[in-house]
């Protein structure tokens, strides 16, 4: 990468509400939007989940899966800015990145689990619906873009590689934007799954506190339009992705390094990236899912990359964990961030899990702020860091 | 891109391949099958070897045929159609039957599984990525080649996919394939090309043949031009391999 790419535009949907004002608003409030599982979710043991509200969408084509749902929450906001885009560039010089984690099982889940409490019958199943670009080409049709289309699934660092992908296309000149879009559907298999690993907390997710128990699991899809550096897109930029980093722990499939080693080595290289130095960072977005080892680890590899207590907010705490769409989601409370120059409170946080000497943020703090640091880290050891800045001026 | 376009130019520094039902990328163009037989996936060892399904299995097995060509263990791209779509399977069916999942399944059920047991496997700290969708094999060659020609280094691109159970009412497609290819940045005039060229919507390609005729294109001193896939609407990407490029 080599340098700063605009964010022209930034939209996102999760537990918090189904348009990015609501979610704003409510996350830099610290609005609790946990609750029980839903009927739907009928689970045998104990788990909070953050579900998107329901909302009105019109469903593009015949997508009409819970995946396009939440999706769309987040497209449908996206429309004018990228109609924008293609009268700069044109239509097929946009290209469309989707990221997911889950992709469609929950709809394989509703066609080959019969179960009288799951709503829909198989009837109208399609194999296509399972896959992780199932909605991809009809919302990119929708979208009315034609460029360059891929899908990105590496677990909860998804949204991240997709973005890296998605500026490697505008920097090859394959495309000159990209919309770079995620979105994760709670289905039983993930809330099982993540149940049996002992990962799913069974109270409200409580990121880097001393009784931190587990993941809370959420829904939701974030969604930004990175375009390449021009005057043109320098007036519209919300901010601007000054660096990206990416690195395996090459320790083990599902458990992170103790010391962060893959979280240590992508945020510097993001950050050597971005040109600078780990001391021009205000503030770190942790990947802070609320387990007691990624914590640990993450804190670790803050602890190894800053030499001092940098502020470190975990927005999980207010969205849940998004999967596929985490660091996305994170990436533009982030923006947000820049804009308000406030970091959001990490929720619970209290009593803080002081050993591992990191600097959480447990209240809305004004500050000033240039550039914050997101993290996204997945199962298979995948680490990737963005640093995100003020839309300033750009590289020549 | 109304015409041909040149996406860069990569070096295929190695090859392997692949299938369940073949014995080699040359007896697939030929028409000759064998029974099926499981791969060896020799670079996982104990545990590591544990529940891992055919596709991350295939996976391993082709990237463990090129690393000895690689100095280090390079940064890899994984491109699937599918995933881990077996596992899949399995939970579901496990969730239908007892309101139970396996963790150790569940842990592997994502789709940079194999990604994420190379890394271990091998101990490189490099990133990996894994591209997926109806056009992984395409859009997994533009994300490895650009990754290469962005990072001036070496990258391993691994394909692989696993037949898609019944119960999906997916594809027929029996046979488990895959195939990778070590490619590096190469100077401008390289001896292989991606490019971009129209194409009618209807162009299907079967991914067996696919991945063999990319192998083959590698092993042969001949020039030969493999259509990948579609990249965007109307759009195939191919490779385009000159004869010198065999003797890399």
């Amino acid at each position: 990468m080599t340098g700063g790419h605009p964010i022209t535009a930034a939209a996102l949907a999760n537990c918090l509400g189904t348009d990015s004002r609501t979610v704003f608003a409510r996350a830099f409030a610290g609005a609790d939007a946990f609750s029980a599982a839903s009927a739907y979710h009928e689970l045998p043991f104990a788990t909070m989940l953050g579900i998107m509200p329901r909302c009105e969408i019109d469903v593009v084509d015949c997508v009409a899966t819970r995946l396009a749902t939440v999706a769309l929450a987040s497209v449908r906001q996206l429309r004018p800015a990228v109609r924008a885009a293609v009268d700069r560039w044109g239509a097929r010089r946009i290209a469309y990145v989707f990221a997911s984690s889950t992709g469609g099982l929950e709809e394989t889940e509703r066609a080959l689990a019969p179960d009288p409490r799951l709503p829909l019958s198989s009837a109208g199943y399609r194999y296509t619906d399972h896959g992780i670009d199932a909605t991809s080409a009809a919302i990119a049709r929708s979208l009315g873009i034609g460029g360059v289309c891929m899908a990105i699934s590496t677990a909860c660092s998804s949204s991240f590689h997709a973005l890296a992908s998605a500026i490697r296309l505008i920097d090859r000149g394959l495309a000159d934007a990209a919309v770079v879009g995620s979105a994760d559907s709670l289905c039983r298999t993930t809330i099982f799954g993540f149940h049996s690993l002992g990962l799913a907390s069974p109270t409200a997710t409580r990121p880097f506190a001393r009784d931190r128990c587990g993941i809370t699991l959420g829904e939701g899809s974030a969604y930004v339009v990175i375009e390449r550096d021009a005057e043109a897109t320098r007036r519209v930029a919300l901010a601007r992705i000054a660096g990206i980093g990416a690195a395996s722990d090459a320790f083990h499939h599902t458990s992170p390094h103790p010391d962060g080693l893959g979280g240590q080595l992508c945020m510097r290289q993001a950050i050597d990236r971005a040109g600078i130095t780990p001391n021009d960072i205000d503030c770190v977005s942790a990947h802070g899912t609320g387990t007691r080892l990624n914590d640990a680890a993450e804190a670790a590899a803050v602890r190894h990359v800053f030499e001092r207590r940098v502020p470190m907010t975990a927005t999980k705490s207010l969205t849940g964990h998004t999967l596929g769409s985490a660091g996305l989601t994170a990436l533009i409370l982030a923006v947000e961030s820049l804009r308000r120059q406030e970091i959001p409170a990490t929720l619970r946080l209290e009593p803080a899990d002081d050993s591992l000497g990191v600097a959480m943020v447990d209240k809305l703090t004004p500050r000033r702020m240039q550039r914050i640091l997101v993290n996204a880290f997945g199962f298979g050891g995948s680490n990737v860091s963005v640093v995100v800045s003020q839309p300033g001026p750009g590289p020549s | 891109m109304t015409s041909a376009t040149a996406v860069g130019s990569i070096q295929i520094l190695g090859a392997a391949f692949f299938s369940t039902h073949h014995a080699s990328a040359l007896d697939v163009l030929a028409g000759r099958g064998r029974p099926f037989t499981p791969p060896s996936y020799r670079l996982l060892v104990g545990r590591a070897r544990r529940f891992t399904s055919l596709v991350t299995q295939m996976h391993i097995e082709v990237c463990g045929a090129l690393l000895p060509g690689a100095a280090d263990p390079p940064m890899a791209v994984f491109a699937t159609c599918q995933g881990e779509i077996q596992t899949a399977e399995k939970l579901i069916a496990d969730l239908r039957d007892s309101s139970m999942v396996s963790s150790a399944r569940f842990a592997l059920s994502v789709h940079n599984t194999p990604s994420g047991l190379y890394s271990v496997a091998t101990g490189s700290t490099a990133p990996t990525t894994t591209v997926t969708g109806a056009n992984a094999i395409a859009a997994g060659w533009l994300e490895a080649s650009l990754t290469a020609l962005d990072a001036g280094r070496t990258v391993l691109l691994s394909i692989a996919d696993e037949p898609v159970p019944a119960v999906f009412r997916g594809p027929e497609e029996p046979v488990g394939v895959a195939a990778a290819f070590l490619l590096g940045a190469s100077p401008a005039g390289g001896r292989a090309q991606l490019a971009v060229t129209p194409c009618s919507e209807d162009a299907e390609l079967d991914a067996v043949e696919v991945l063999a005729r990319a192998a083959e294109a590698w092993r042969h001193n001949e020039p030969a031009t493999v259509a990948l896939g579609r990249i965007q609407p109307g759009t195939m990407l191919e490779l385009r391999v000159a004869a010198q490029e065999a003797r890399a």
